[in-house]
């Protein structure tokens, strides 16, 4: 699994990239958790790549959330597919996450965004 | 078959690829493959992290046994003694980390049960049946 953090004005992109698994979820954990604390307005994460994601990847991403209230980060998600999909789908987490189609919409819309405030 | 992995979570992703042809091998659909896969490398993932406590020079095995109406799942490890009882998903309108793969495994495969009488450590016997044809 890779990671390529992108950074744009008030929003940082993490391009990830393969399977999210008990070995690679730390490397996602620590990007994620340097943006989120680097005083940038936005983080999202381009999952458009990822072909797996297991319960350690599911909880880097809840544990970010939780992150973004308290450093009042939006967060956002972007391209799930497949098995990223379905697996935040059965764990009922769709709904918590900002989810957009792709990046065009993330970039339009995460601005406009409340920072979460119910996790 | 039998697969014996030591306790690195690095070959995790090698594990899923295994289970995942074998599970298509077998002939489960390719959606019911993935999710195999996924409930064993859930469970090798908890035996890593919790059993073994992050330890990588230990081993465990997957041992995939083909039956007329069912595939069953053996993975054994030789660590403590888990309680099952205390091995529980959490409830999903809790958003905190952690907790899922077990409700993952749960999700996938049809039973999941401890074979008490391993000796030396512990088997969990996950078994998923084959869909019915029409």
């Amino acid at each position: 699994m890779k990671v390529h953090v992108r950074h744009a004005p008030d929003v940082s992109i993490l391009d990830c990239s393969g399977d999210v698994d008990l070995y690679t979820s730390t490397r996602l954990r620590d990007a994620l958790l340097a943006e989120l604390r680097s005083g940038v307005h936005s983080v999202l994460v381009n999952m458009s790549e990822v072909g797996y994601i297991d319960s350690s990847g599911i909880a880097t991403l809840v544990e970010a959330l939780q992150l973004s209230r308290q450093t009042q980060t939006r967060f956002g998600l972007f391209g799930l597919r497949g098995n990223a999909r379905s697996v935040l789908e059965l764990a009922r987490l769709h709904k918590v996450f900002h989810l957009f189609a792709n990046e065009q919409e993330a970039l339009e819309k995460i601005g406009s965004v409340q920072p979460f405030s119910g996790v | 078959m039998r697969i014996l992995i030591s306790s690195q979570p690095r070959l995790l992703h090698i594990l899923r690829g295994v289970v995942r042809l074998l599970a298509v091998e077998s002939g489960f659909p390719e959606s019911d493959a993935d999710n195999i896969a996924m409930a064993v490398d859930e469970a090798a993932a908890n035996v890593i992290r919790h059993t073994y406590k992050g330890r990588d020079d230990a081993q465990l095995a997957v041992e995939v046994l083909r039956l007329p109406d069912r595939v069953e799942y053996l993975l054994e490890d030789w660590g403590p003694r888990v309680c099952s009882e205390q091995i529980r998903p959490r409830p999903l309108d809790e958003v905190r980390p952690g907790g899922l793969g077990t409700y993952f495994i749960n999700c996938f495969m049809d039973t999941c049960s401890y074979d008490r009488d391993f000796p030396g450590g512990n088997r969990l016997r996950m078994v998923k049946y084959f869909p019915r044809k029409a």
